[in-house]
């Protein structure tokens, strides 16, 4: 195990409803996620003196937030990230905490990813008009190949040919974490979905269909992380960071077809040092979560992550096994496909609520953690929910993995 | 989604001083990539080091401009700046002939949607995109 392994718990979350459009600033957003973040924890505004988020030049800073709150920290830094940067944030906390810089922080990230600035570029009037195209842009920009279903699809594409599996698999994933969303009350699309449907679907970017790719929504979300003997005393029972790793690379990070093998994603030089740190292995999981921006990513990250063997993805997802009640449930809020989009943050949350126990679905007792985990009744909760692997992507070439445990276990 | 709808330019290309060789080389038809002086490895897009020895003496040399699709999407949504009113058009990812992944991004014409496949033969072209740039593009041989 490592020397911090379970030292460091994620004890609130909090978010803001997925809307299209918020018809909110960002600031306004995050001042929400925030506040519910702290106070799910049970701790006041002033208890907080650590904050940071990641964005893409498309929200606002922690000072702002801190300003708006009336909040004096003794720590704010914002960093330059999309997907994979909230797990990265969580490992910063741990050592700013364990080296007296705070005691207990709050990681937002805020965006209006589909009324404001949208990850292919575009804006609620059309694309960013683009004049030129400077340094790496100059290799792929000219040839109109720059949103992130291009990229990823090009890699899915490969992977299809290279491995022999179908786009039924992608339909797996996406009918697995939808029927997730139909249990969570938040989620933007709720209606299940069959493998058919996803097949009949029309397409965005070949080999992706409408179905394979995430629902951008206008979201803030926050989680606090502190010691665990602060941690004890709080309002819910303390969620431990086992292990993880933040933002490994693979080699040739900026270009990422110009490496030996395109589906050596980033997570392959992680997880190792993730169950390492947390001292476990694959079948003490109870269940997972996936960056799921499409169908691919989640399926690549099983393979990246060791679930299964290379190329073996296709058929380790077969016939609903990453359902709820089955072998590895993945996603239980529905994910970037069916809930809402919030490069990560969300999956953190959704497992956090899992881990307690306290899932927020149609269970009249969920905050007490009381559930009927009768499926036809809108339950949402694991029955065992004791460990949780959540795997975090920014692209190929960039991974992070967060190894939760509740008290249970 | 039917109808022309309002287009932007297609990004041009801003040569800075590391890549300006290649544009130049693009706009007079040739295609050229950077080659190690030291190991022989070729290296693109244009960079400072050597991906296989970190040399700094990287010479733009000229290829042969034959390779083959290593992999390819057809994008359906009017998402791209310049390319609105294109949709659906055809990304490949070429690997050239000279070396395992020494990869280079380009378009096939949308005529080609029922022919291209992984491994298709492809050999370079050049699409003037006016104002003296023109940028290296691919063909199924
Ligand atoms: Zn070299």
């Amino acid at each position: 195990m490592g020397s911090l392994t379970d030292k460091y718990c994620i004890v609130g979350v909090g978010e803001t409803p997925h809307m299209r459009p918020s018809n909110r600033t960002t600031l306004s957003m995050a001042c929400e996620a925030v506040s519910k973040a702290v106070a799910d924890a049970g701790l006041k505004l002033s208890d907080i003196d650590g904050m940071t988020s990641y964005q893409i030049g498309d929200s606002t800073t922690s000072p702002h937030v801190a300003t708006a709150l009336g909040m004096r920290l003794n720590y704010a830094v914002d960093i330059l990230g999309g997907g994979s940067s909230g797990e990265a944030l969580v490992a910063h906390a741990i050592g700013l905490i364990e080296a007296g810089y705070c005691k207990t922080m709050v990681i937002f990230r805020a965006m209006n990813g589909r009324s404001g600035r949208r990850m292919g570029g575009q804006t609620p009037g059309g694309p960013i008009p683009v004049a030129v195209a400077e340094g790496d842009g100059q290799f792929n920009m000219g040839w109109g190949w720059t949103t992130p279903a291009q990229r990823f699809g090009m890699s899915a594409m490969r992977y299809l040919r290279d491995t022999g599996c179908t786009t039924r698999a992608f339909a797996e994933i996406a009918v697995a974490h939808r029927y997730h969303a139909s249990l969570n009350p938040k989620a933007i699309h709720r209606s299940p979905i069959t493998i058919e449907d996803h097949q009949r679907s029309r397409w965005i970017v070949k080999p992706f269909r409408l179905l394979d790719c995430c629902q951008e929504t206008d979201v803030s979300v926050a989680i606090v992380v502190t010691s665990r003997e602060r941690a004890f005393d709080l309002r819910h029972p303390p969620v431990f960071i086992m292990g993880g790793y933040a933002r490994t690379l693979t080699d040739s990070p900026q270009w990422n077809y110009s490496r030996d093998e395109i589906h050596y994603v980033a997570g392959n030089y992680g997880w190792k040092r993730a169950f390492g740190m947390a001292g476990i292995s694959h079948k003490d999981v109870d269940f997972i979560s996936c960056y799921d921006a499409f169908t691919f990513t989640t399926l690549i990250q099983l393979e990246a992550n060791g679930f299964c063997g290379k190329g073996e993805a296709g058929e380790f997802v077969k016939g609903g096994r990453l359902r709820i009640d089955r072998e590895l449930p993945s996603n239980l809020s529905g994910g970037h496909l069916s809930e809402g989009y919030t490069h990560g943050v969300q999956m953190v949350i959704e497992n956090v609520r899992q881990l307690r126990h306290r899932a927020d679905d149609a269970c009249p007792g969920w905050a007490e953690g009381r559930h009927t985990y009768d499926r036809k009744a809108g339950c949402r909760q694991l029955r065992k929910a004791d460990i949780c692997c959540g795997m975090g992507w920014g692209w190929e070439n960039m991974a992070s993995c967060l190894i939760l445990r509740g008290i249970a276990a | 989604m039917s109808g022309e709808v309002e287009t932007t330019r297609k990004p041009v290309p801003a040569a800075d001083e590391l890549t300006r060789p290649f544009w130049d080389a693009a706009r007079a038809g040739r295609l050229v990539i950077q080659r190690c002086s030291a190991c022989g490895y070729y290296n693109h897009p244009p960079r400072n080091f050597c991906d296989a020895c970190l040399a700094r003496e990287l010479a733009f040399t000229p290829v042969s401009g034959r390779g083959a699709v290593f992999s390819f999407t057809v994008m359906h949504q009017r998402d791209v700046a310049g390319f609105e009113n294109d949709a659906p058009f055809i990304n490949i990812v070429v690997e050239i002939a000279e070396q395992p992944m020494l990869m280079m991004v380009a378009n096939l014409p949308i005529g080609e949607r029922e022919r291209v496949r992984i491994g298709a033969p492809v050999e370079v072209c050049f699409e003037d995109r006016g104002d003296g740039v023109a940028i290296p593009q691919f063909r199924i041989i």
